[in-house]
């Protein structure tokens, strides 16, 4: 028993540490390759860490008071961190026996919906306007996310996470697989509040929304959160969806680790080649591939 | 052509006087191209409606003069343009100083609303009966009764400092909140404050406050400077459209002063006018792409723009900010030498701006968010007097370079890009048609590049009491430079109007039942104009040392770096 609470720390906090110390490196290869697109020379890989760790040392400023205002942003990275050790990366995820996948799709959220009552409780209207298009996305995007899981397990017969995994991993790819792989990648976009559907923080149009009223150690706190989250959920994409080729314990974590900068630098390609969609836009366009993903739950129904 | 030009020009002022009747004081002819009449101040709004419905005028401009230490009077005169003519036309109410009011023509005109403002806040002539006399061109401390332009204030009065003033805002409707743009906003690249009214995404209304940046230039053209230093001061009126600034004001004496200038001299300018228009447009294109979030097009445009640039330093020795007008011509040659290379790089810049239009037509998502939005209809845009790309994208055929050719274009004639949709999309295939054809200009006023000297020689004074009207056709719209001439080798009075001023008049309209995320874009489309600073200050954080570069200092520091010779 103690031997396994003990591992299970272990793998708890290898999560917690891929999640925290890789994600950052993550932005810095995006923002790299951002600047070569634009022709630029770029800031260094390592960018990311100098940032945080400048906004880190900086005043904490706060325009209202309040408990809410106060707690989010360490609450906000705390649920990504907890979503971080719901989640295999490379191995299997150390909290599985906590629950299933409408356990970690609920962690998921809860990130975006602190942010959202951060932004209300900011009492600045580009906050507002900020939040509720971020709850609009939410509700645009979360559908699809769930659906794609729930292909996963219909097919599997289990709403283990641990359970869907194993079963892509040992019945290969599948065409309602894919359109779920395909229609989960989209979201993602969208979840990392990268282009064109960073409507919610819209700099140009709302100076950052529900973050206008943030510096500092919260604001780092924030962003942390943001690109942990982004690489958390593009490995949940990886494991579920494209588990392949196995090689052993070892060399997986590492092919899971390339397949996971993939997925970055596609989402990061798409960022530069798109202009911001207006949040009716993205809305109507989630809505399609929402559509489109319950073409993948028919097909599971049908056994492909 | 002349004759005809001045058989209409006579046709048409017989047909004015005759519609002023008995009001009418005077009516002269200051150059070919421009009418004035003297009228009674009563019959102003009726003169000026029957302007705008017989002769198809154009309301340009007023101006505001006070005219008290030579006539006794103020004067207020509406400056319309004839287009199809080619005529500009002055129409001037003298206003006695006991009783300074005269009819608002806003409600015949709308696009007159600020300029009556501001002639009001100027000279202290109220218009009667417009529908929004709030301040304009003041700031809110400036104190009550102090008219600047008036002849007994010092340029250098500075007034007590006030507390506690804020602007006069109107209140949002019933159920709508406010979102405030401004005064200092991410896609403002100068102080301009809008309240926009909204009910949840959507604008239902908004409001202005703006003239932040006023810097009283017209004042210190009038009384501390002479004709030949105004030129400096004119290309600082603008970052981005210095030249042509200075060539309006330049092209104004001129015509006052009734000096001919060099063909050279006007070819030399008119390649600098169609430059400063290719690096305007393409700077445009890339803001506007950074405002929708495409960052990738404003990086790749301002690639494109950065040899076009170097091109200027070359020719004039900086990037902007020439100084190569001067009354009479040029101070600066263009070296033949340079010839070959301004082709080259302006093949170069064609063929990239030839691949980014293809790309920008067929991208669908920038069409998503640029169809349809921010539209200017064309009767709005005529009515409120919308000029430049605004205009021609809402079916306005105006152009300044062939309604009222000036420098070389009427041996270089531009082809006008026009648009029906009115929207923003419209204004950006404008505009990319507009850079394709300014550089078909440049190279075609090039190889007709006459030889001959550079500069008129002014041997005479310029005479006090002559009008000269002078538009250019600047990338955002025609820049309107009007001189009175006076003594002591200065204007009496010099008016500026730059076009982006009747073209932020429109933006209410076109930002009404937008959605938010619209609005940057919208005013983004109208391209409006920003000043540069031009020293800066840094502070070491350890040593608390502050050290000022000076510009030779920035200047290297900058060449070294966009040439790849400074950073890594």
């Amino acid at each position: 028993m103690t031997l396994w609470l003990i591992k299970t720390s272990l793998f708890c906090l290898l999560n917690v540490m891929i999640a925290l110390f890789l994600s950052p490196l993550c932005e810095g290869i995006m923002r790299k390759l951002r600047a070569a697109l634009h022709s630029r020379f770029g800031p260094p890989i390592t960018q990311p860490y100098w940032d945080l760790l400048k906004l880190l040392g900086k005043e904490d400023l706060r325009s209202t008071g309040g408990i809410v205002y106060a707690l989010m942003p360490a609450a906000t990275l705390a649920s990504v961190l907890l979503l971080a050790a719901l989640v295999p990366m490379g191995v299997a995820a150390p909290l599985a026996f906590a629950g299933d996948f409408i356990v970690v799709l609920y962690v998921a959220t809860m990130s975006s919906v602190l942010i959202m009552l951060i932004g209300f409780a900011s009492a600045s209207p580009y906050a507002s306007i900020g939040s509720s298009r971020e709850m609009m996305m939410l509700l645009s995007v979360e559908p699809i996310l769930a659906v794609a899981l729930c292909v996963g397990a219909f097919k599997a017969k289990t709403l283990a996470l641990v359970g869907i995994v194993n079963w892509q991993e040992q019945n290969g790819p599948s065409i309602s697989m894919a359109i779920a792989g395909v229609a989960f990648f989209l979201a993602l976009q969208a979840v990392a509040g990268k282009l064109p559907f960073d409507i919610a923080e819209a700099d140009q149009e709302i100076m950052g929304g529900p973050l206008v009223e943030q510096s500092g150690p919260r604001l780092a706190l924030i962003r942390w959160a943001m690109w942990a989250k982004q690489l958390v959920l593009a490995f949940l994409l990886v494991e579920v969806f494209f588990p392949w080729p196995h090689f052993g314990t070892g060399l997986d974590l590492v092919a899971t680790l390339v397949k996971v900068l993939m997925v970055l630098v596609l989402v990061m390609l798409i960022d530069v080649v798109n202009p911001r969609l207006r949040i009716d836009q993205a809305m109507g366009y989630f809505m399609r591939v929402g559509v489109s993903s319950l073409a993948a739950l028919a097909f599971a129904v049908i056994g492909k | 052509m002349a004759t005809t030009t001045i058989d209409r020009a006579t046709g048409v002022k017989e047909a004015i006087a005759a519609c002023c009747d008995g009001a009418l004081l005077s009516a002269t002819q200051p150059s070919p191209d421009t009418l004035q009449f003297a009228i009674e101040k009563t019959v102003m709004r009726a003169i000026v409606a029957s302007l705008v419905d017989n002769f198809e005028a154009r309301f340009l401009i007023s101006v505001g003069t006070d005219k008290r230490p030579i006539t006794g009077d103020f004067a207020v005169s509406h400056v319309f343009s004839l287009d199809h003519d080619h005529l500009y036309v002055l129409l001037e109410s003298p206003v006695s100083e006991k009783d300074p009011r005269i009819d608002s023509i806003t409600e015949v005109i709308p696009g007159a609303d600020w300029a009556e403002r501001e002639f009001r806040d100027a000279i202290g002539v109220h218009p009667d009966g417009h529908p929004d006399p709030r301040r304009l061109l003041l700031a809110d401390d400036w104190p009550e009764g102090v008219f600047p332009l008036r002849k007994d204030v010092p340029y250098n009065y500075q007034p007590p400092r006030a507390e506690n003033v804020r602007p006069q805002m109107r209140e949002p409707p019933a159920g709508a909140s406010v979102l405030p743009i401004g005064p200092f906003f991410p896609v403002l690249e100068e102080p301009a404050y809008w309240r926009m009214f909204v009910e949840g995404e959507t604008v239902v209304g908004c409001d202005t406050r703006i003239f932040y940046n006023h810097r009283g230039i017209e004042k210190l053209g009038e009384s501390a400077l002479t004709y030949n230093e105004i030129p400096y001061l004119a290309e600082r009126i603008c970052g981005i459209c210095g030249f042509i600034h200075s060539t309006c004001y330049c092209q104004a004496v001129e015509k006052a002063a009734g000096i001919d200038v060099p063909r050279r001299a006007k070819y030399i300018r008119t390649i600098m006018l169609e430059l400063e228009r290719i690096h305007s447009h393409l700077l445009w294109l890339g803001i506007a792409g950074h405002i929708i979030g495409f960052d990738t097009v404003l990086m790749q445009i301002w690639r494109i723009r950065e040899p076009v640039m170097w091109l200027c330093e070359e020719i004039s020795g900086n990037r902007k900010t020439y100084g190569m007008n001067t009354v009479g011509g040029l101070r600066r040659d263009l070296p033949d030498q340079i010839k070959p290379k301004l082709l080259e790089t302006l093949a170069a810049v064609e063929k990239e701006a030839i691949a980014v239009r293809n790309a920008i037509v067929g991208d669908t998502t920038l069409q998503a968010r640029t169809k349809g939005v921010g539209p200017l209809t064309h009767e709005w845009a005529k009515k409120i007097c919308a000029v430049g790309p605004p205009a021609r994208a809402s079916g306005v055929a105006i152009d300044a370079r062939i309604d009222h050719p000036y420098a070389a274009y009427d041996e270089v004639p531009p082809r006008i890009a026009t648009q029906e949709a009115g929207d923003t999309w419209a204004r950006v295939l404008v505009r990319v048609a507009e850079l394709l054809e300014s550089i078909r200009l440049v190279r075609e006023a090039l190889l007709a590049l006459p030889q001959s000297p550079i500069r008129a020689e002014i041997k005479e004074d310029i005479p006090p009491g002559r009008v000269g009207v002078s538009v250019v056709e600047a990338p955002r719209g025609e820049a309107i430079h009007i001189v009175l001439t006076g003594g002591h080798n200065r204007p009496y009075r010099w008016r500026v109007r730059a076009p982006t001023y009747p073209n932020l008049q429109a933006l209410s309209a076109m930002v009404a039942g937008a959605n938010i995320a619209d609005v940057p874009i919208t005013l983004g489309s109208l391209d409006p104009c920003f000043s540069c600073t031009e020293r800066l200050e840094t502070v070491d954080p350890r040593t608390r040392k502050v050290r000022v570069y000076s510009r030779g200092e920035l200047l290297e520091i900058s060449r070294s770096r966009t040439r790849g010779g400074g950073a890594r």
